[in-house]
């Protein structure tokens, strides 16, 4: 018994070095991005390693560079302003849905929660070629509101279903109890129900907004003008104009990298709850 | 009195999916019928005016394509290949994790920001780690003898067909990670205590409880996975812009550079249109699964 023990305790130190190994490796790209990022220039376009070797290679000064004299900050700034409207106005429209998808039965809910599902699978191409010829009709390509009209509703399915999920979870008999007591529906469900579902709207939070942080593709075809570029096409440009100034670029990539880092780190309960969830994210 | 109240009672129920509805109406469904309808017209942004009903003559034209054939093959093999790896891996990663160790927080926190951070972001990194002259990876492995010239990842056709299927595994493998951990914690312990005293090893409890109790949730995870996969365009076209010389043209990449760079949006909805035939096969093995799934 005690032998077995031992040999137990050896594979699990085993298991964790060899794991440990493994994040490492897989982790690469973010910690040479990390090591780039803080060598000076000439450190970093002479020396190869994947940290200062020096302390006088050492430097921060590529991410003033960046975020002052290039107009990242800019993009960033975009980038936040399209995460929060978009996160709020998904809400907004999936939370009432939710409500109804779980709560009302009939022939309409049964129907409307399976299209819900199906509406992911719609290649995004697809819709994409048809949403800028009208998008171009309606002068909203480069603007801001072009991306969060588009984001928003690409994230709206997979919010309902999960907001579905929490209303599923509250007793019926709260609201029931309000009406009882001379509340309407609706005003039991905003003054009852919906304070509730805080934690899944939490959850639609998070990932509504990491996605919009993310997203490349659509903002690719809809924002040209460099005033209105969202993070990922200012970083894109970067490439473009200054291919191989990596320490800048690094340094570009690790502050646009630290939302998802901090999101990662902090709200890890509602990322697994939203994953788990069937999760979207596409 | 019965009766209407509940009628009452479900209109607000309409209501209330009202502003997700139209939504869902103007920015999907009406530029996807849209779609459909550019795909039976020969549209050429360059030369609007020649816009005409055309049938299903570029649906005729890219079958005929020897290139499109090629590229929706290796769209399959691309996405085949990206989600088994993604899910063999993530399915190794949950079995280790699956097990009280120490640390298990941070490693399962770390393992989780490849899907968390930016693609953008991400080959940013893979471009400089993947660099003939400054990338860590060939330095590192010419200093260690494995290679003397450098390898070229993604300027050389056959293997940049690889390395992107490899950026994208990385991106993939945390979700399904994630979510078989999440399907593994919920099997009773108790069930492999007894088959542990039955003298079960480690295979065969994984073969007779592990992977029955799972079955379902690797079905329809994969079955998501491949649809974000086939879909993917952000990947392949940061990295090499589906290139060199076509190498990595997947169908999403394609129906772009045919849409926006050569404006011709007829042939480039038809090849939409294609991936959306595909998906809907996929879709409904996808519902027949989650049904089965329901009723067990």
């Amino acid at each position: 018994m005690k032998d077995n023990r031992i040999i137990i305790k050896i594979n699990n130190v085993v298991i964790y070095v060899v794991f440990a190994v493994i994040l490492l490796v897989l982790l690469l790209p973010l910690i040479s991005m990390f090591g780039t990022a803080i060598k000076t220039h000439d450190a970093a376009l002479t020396t190869v390693s994947l940290f200062p070797e020096k302390l006088a290679d050492l430097s921060f000064e590529n991410f003033g560079y960046v975020m002052l004299k290039v107009g990242f900050g800019k993009n960033m700034l975009n980038s936040v302003i399209v995460s929060i409207a978009v996160t709020l106005a998904c809400i907004f429209c999936a939370a009432p849905a939710g409500y109804a998808i779980s709560r009302y039965h009939g022939p309409y809910f049964r129907v409307y929660s399976v299209f819900l599902l199906l509406l992911q699978m719609f290649p995004i191409m697809l819709m994409l070629m048809p949403q800028y010829l009208i998008f171009t009709k309606l002068r909203i390509t480069n603007s801001l509101l072009s991306v969060i009209i588009s984001y928003t509703t690409s994230n709206l399915a997979f919010s309902i279903w999960l907001l579905k999920g929490f209303y599923d979870s509250i007793p019926i008999e709260l609201e029931q109890a309000a009406m009882v007591d001379g509340c309407s529906k609706f005003r039991a469900y905003v003054r009852v129900v919906f304070p509730l579902t805080l934690p899944g709207i939490a959850t639609v939070s998070v990932f509504t907004m990491l996605n919009a942080w993310n997203e490349y593709t659509v903002a690719s075809v809809f924002l040209k003008k460099e005033s209105a570029m969202t993070m990922t096409l200012g970083l894109q440009k970067f490439v473009q104009q200054n291919g191989a100034d990596w320490p800048s670029l690094m340094a570009a990539a690790c502050i646009a990298t630290i939302p998802a880092i901090l999101f990662v780190l902090f709200s890890q309960k509602y990322l697994i709850e939203g994953m788990t969830a069937g999760a979207v994210k596409g | 009195m019965k009766k209407k109240r509940k009628i009452e009672s479900n209109r607000l129920g309409y209501l209330m999916t009202i502003p997700a509805t139209l939504l869902i109406l103007l920015v999907d469904i009406y530029p996807l019928m849209n779609g459909v309808t550019l795909s039976l017209q020969k549209y050429n942004l360059q030369h609007p005016k020649n816009r005409r009903f055309i049938g299903l003559e570029n649906y005729a034209n890219l079958f005929q394509d020897s290139e499109f054939l090629g590229v929706l093959g290796y769209t399959f093999f691309y996405t085949f290949v990206t989600v088994i790896t993604a899910y063999l891996f993530g399915l190794i990663l949950a079995l280790i994790m699956n097990r009280k160790m120490p640390g298990r927080g941070i490693y399962r926190t770390l393992a989780l920001l490849p899907w968390a951070v930016a693609p953008s972001v991400a080959n940013v990194c893979w471009r400089l780690l993947f660099n003939d002259r400054v990338g860590l990876v060939n330095i590192f492995l010419m200093k260690t003898g494995l290679i003397e010239e450098p390898i070229l990842f993604l300027a050389k056709g056959e293997i940049a067909k690889l390395t992107v299927i490899f950026t994208d595994f990385w991106r993939d493998f945390p979700f399904m990670m994630i979510v078989l951990l999440a399907a593994m914690s919920s099997i009773p312990k108790d069930l492999y205590e007894s088959a542990y005293i039955d003298g079960a090893g480690f295979w065969s409890s994984f073969r007779y409880i592990t992977m029955p109790m799972i079955k379902g949730v690797s079905a329809i995870s994969t079955i998501l996975m491949f649809i974000w996969v086939f879909n993917r365009f952000d990947n392949i076209y940061l990295l090499t812009g589906g290139g060199p010389n076509k190498a990595t043209y997947t169908l999403p990449i394609m129906s772009y550079f045919t849409a926006f760079m050569r404006g011709d949006m007829g042939k480039a909805s038809a090849m939409a249109v294609v991936m959306l035939i595909v998906m809907t096969i996929v879709a409904i093995i996808y519902l027949r699964v989650m049904k089965s799934e329901v009723e067990q």
